[in-house]
């Protein structure tokens, strides 16, 4: 069996690809992420897969994270496709908000073979930087079409007291 | 072609510049079956389009910036996602079935009947 049956328009492709890195060099050059598969994670052996970019030890993804702040809240959103809410782990660290999990490989029922892998799987750790000091505790987050979503109150931002200073 | 004809190109280019989603593909006997992550789009945000035998897999983002907030770090400026395939004559392309579940879009494209391993039984009277 040859991958005749699935072919790409080469044109467009190159197109996006070249458009898409533009950008992400541009924005996000935080949100490349190693994934570690383990022994739990399920991944085809490379015998099993046609990919010849496929390495079953590694694999990278974009997981692309935005933070919006207003007065009182910081809201941060974070890309986490073929995630289960059980395996997302959510914490605070200084500074930092960091997302940890597990992304496991769905094995195919029938016997066949993978024919293109890129997407990654495994565990992996995010780190996104907070621009305020935030209160953990009273921290929501929410998981929906495979995008991470945490609000997090903001700390109680120590007021400058005003001094007037009289003109001797 | 003359600069101002590349450069119109070019930005065309940019308004339908989209993200080219991480895709697995899994063939077995019966058909493929075809995974891409595309996290952020709703369900009434996607498009799956086949023109003869052209896929097309289109989402958009639902970047949903909370009111009244503003961005202080942003990496996802690019809402889009498109992907383009070519399929062979013995996929069907008519029976696609998809299903998107947490950001991931599992589509199942099954060979056409005269493609497939036939089993033929033999019977004996």
């Amino acid at each position: 069996m040859k991958l005749e049956s699935l072919k790409e328009g080469f044109g467009s492709l190159w197109d996006n690809v070249a458009e898409g890195w533009r950008h992400l060099t541009q924005s996000a050059a935080g949100a490349l992420t190693r994934f570690r598969p383990g022994e739990d994670s399920g991944l085809p052996a490379k015998g099993e897969v046609d990919d010849d970019f496929y390495l079953p030890g590694r694999g990278w993804s974009m997981l692309g994270g935005d933070v919006f702040e207003d007065e009182q809240h910081l809201v941060v959103r974070l890309e986490l496709p073929g995630m289960e809410k059980q395996d997302i782990n959510i914490e605070v660290l200084d500074d930092a908000l960091v997302v940890s999990g597990e992304k496991r490989f769905q094995r195919e029922s029938s016997e066949g073979r993978w024919r293109v892998m890129q997407c990654a799987y495994g565990s992996f750790r995010r780190a996104v930087p907070l621009p305020a000091a935030v209160k953990a505790g009273e921290a929501r987050a929410a998981y929906r079409n495979g995008v991470l979503r945490v609000e997090l109150p903001k700390a109680e931002p120590a007021r400058p007291s005003a001094v007037t200073i009289p003109v001797e | 072609m003359s600069e101002s004809n590349v450069a119109s190109k070019a930005e065309a280019a940019h308004s339908e510049a989209a993200l080219l989603p991480p895709v697995d593909v899994f063939e077995d006997a019966s058909g493929i079956t075809l995974y891409a992550d595309l996290p952020g789009v709703p369900r009434d945000k996607l498009i799956l389009q086949v023109e003869s035998d052209t896929l097309t897999i289109e989402g958009e983002v639902n970047l949903d910036t909370p009111a009244g907030m503003e961005a202080s770090h942003a990496e996802v400026s690019l809402p889009r996602y498109r992907r383009v395939f070519t399929l062979s004559k013995e996929l069907d392309s008519e029976k696609v079935s998809a299903e998107l579940k947490n950001g991931v879009l599992r589509l199942r494209i099954p060979k056409a009947e005269h493609a497939q391993p036939r089993r033929i039984e033999v019977r004996v009277e």
